[in-house]
């Protein structure tokens, strides 16, 4: 008996298969990420064409039929409508012909549990960054358990600033790990640096960066850019372990496959004797797979099936973590 | 140097420490390097913070606040006067704490906005009670000289969270009575309340 998940909440449409927490099958058609950046209509669109396609490989993929379906999970946001719409659909559609319950999640919540299931994590403190998304959580038990953020951006992700740089300074593909390519061998320029306690912010560092562009080669700007930033994201986090008094620390989302963000982190845990860890790249970037683990959680857990709605601002706080 | 055996409080970016200096009990605020930062921002970092603390901790004193006074400052280093007494957050579980203190906890507030300082973590954990129970408040590690009312009402809303609903109206009175644009940061912490990132996080802040 499997569980399968579906994400759809930006550029990627996945599907995943999980079975008593081990992973079966992670399929994907990633939206190929133009000049002009994700208009939600086209890469809709675009999901829409692939969905069955990418359900039907991840079955085939785990060596299961469709009456092995035991639930399906699919992603319910953050993330764009009509994206997030196009895989609400899929789901539904397939849980009526098969007759499996529906159970919607947390995009957020889906990166989180994937990485501290993989390391056998108990109770980690979290740096989940991505596009659009830059937070730091842990479990807390009340009002209720749920995992609780202790520090956030106050404006944009860190992911989405670091690919409206890249596409300021006409790197092309427009994303980190583009930024970081050409910061190498790069020296540091001063930077603005924002952080309020264990909350942040890019904007400022973003205006600067790309008015810095036209005085100093892109080499220094992006050296520096991702050098403050992701110091700034290392200091909420320890902040946040410190106060928290947590001894695992983990870092998921898509800019957690950052090389540099992740040494970073390492030597500030191990600075504090915290066991760190981070996803493989394939699960750092989204993925169907994170959504079935979490959907078989809440099915094991005995969880009540929602609604099936979609929520664009969905919050990882709001969540009722069951198990 | 002199040796400093262990920290009695250590942060995210600074540690402390007992000294005597010329006879005075003194504590040192020690910002240390950070093995994961580039090095020229770590330097650029911790010497910009250590003289904006050093500044603002001083100018504190000067409004008439309870806070420690400024000894000495090196480049990464603060030498403060050593405040004796228990953190407050210890206190305001329990009865012990009395209306009396909050409300100047309030008033302090008010004199630090008056004069352009956001304390940036005003939290009890920040305010220490000496015998007497007086309060002092310590830390201006985070704090800035802004115009900016929405850093203000952040002060208001950090203490808030940590209070009762009786404490907190205590320690909102004294920051009316010596705040001149209390009206103002009282709007706009009840705007930033009705924002959603506030209320899941006040909603859990104190459990």
């Amino acid at each position: 008996m499997a569980v399968l998940g579906i994400e759809s909440s930006a550029h990627t449409f996945g599907a995943g298969v999980t079975e008593r927490g081990k992973i079966l099958a992670n399929c994907k058609s990633m939206y190929k990420i133009g000049g002009t950046g994700m208009i939600p209509m086209k890469v809709a669109d675009f999901h829409a064409r692939n969905a069955r396609k990418v359900i039907q490989d991840a079955i085939t993929k785990s060596c299961i039929c469709e009456g092995d379906i035991e639930a399906i999970g699919y992603t319910k946001g953050p993330g764009l409508g009509p994206c997030l719409r196009v895989g609400q659909l899929s789901a539904k559609t397939l849980a009526d012909s098969v007759g499996a319950p529906l159970f919607p999640v947390n995009h957020c919540i889906g990166h989180i549990e994937i990485t501290r299931q993989s390391f056998g994590m108990k109770d980690p403190l979290v740096l989940y960054v991505s596009g659009g998304n830059s937070q730091i959580l842990a479990i807390a038990e009340e009002p209720f358990r749920h995992y609780k953020v202790y520090g956030e951006t106050l404006d944009i992700g860190v992911g989405n600033m670091l690919d409206n740089f890249a596409r300021a300074a006409g790197l092309v593909p427009a994303w980190g790990s583009k930024v970081a390519e050409v910061a190498k061998g790069g020296s540091y320029i001063r930077m603005p640096y924002t952080v309020k306690g264990m909350d942040f912010a890019f904007t400022g560092i973003l205006t600067h960066s790309i008015k810095a562009l036209s005085g100093s080669g892109v080499s220094d700007v992006a050296y520096s850019l991702q050098e403050t930033s992701f110091a700034m994201l290392c200091e909420a986090t320890e902040r946040a372990l410190m106060l928290s008094g947590k001894m695992e620390l983990l870092a998921c989302g898509g800019v957690a496959q950052s090389s540099r963000l992740k040494a970073m982190l390492g030597a500030m845990a191990r600075a504090h004797g915290v066991r760190f860890g981070a996803a493989p790249d394939e699960f750092n970037a989204d993925n169907g797979a994170m959504i079935a683990v979490v959907a078989e959680e809440m099915l094991r857990s005995g969880s009540e099936p929602e609604p099936p709605a979609i929520d664009q601002r969905s919050r990882p706080d709001a969540v009722r973590i069951t198990w | 140097m002199v040796s400093l055996g262990s920290p009695i409080a250590e942060g995210a970016e600074a540690k402390v420490y007992n000294v005597k200096l010329m006879g005075i009990d003194a504590v040192i605020k020690r910002r240390e390097s950070k093995p994961y930062r580039e090095r020229q921002l770590d330097l650029q970092l911790r010497s910009d913070r250590t003289k904006s603390e050093a500044r603002i901790t001083g100018m504190a004193s000067s409004l008439g606040v309870n806070a420690p006074s400024v000894l000495l400052v090196d480049t990464y280093d603060i030498y403060m006067s050593r405040v004796n007494g228990i953190g407050m957050g210890r206190l305001i579980g329990g009865s012990g704490v009395k209306a009396r203190l909050l409300e100047t906890v309030g008033i302090y507030l008010g004199l630090l906005h008056n004069a352009g300082i956001a304390h940036g973590d005003y939290t009890p954990a920040n305010i220490m009670v000496g015998p007497s129970g007086a309060p002092s408040v310590i830390d201006f590690g985070l704090s800035e000289i802004t115009h900016s009312t929405e850093s203000k009402a952040i002060d208001l809303l950090l203490m808030k969270r940590s209070l009762s609903a009786r404490q907190y109206a205590s320690f909102a009175a004294g920051y009316r009575r010596s705040c001149r644009e209390a009206a103002a940061v009282l709007a706009r912490l009840k705007e930033i309340e009705t924002r959603g990132r506030y209320k899941t996080r006040t909603l859990v802040a104190k459990g």
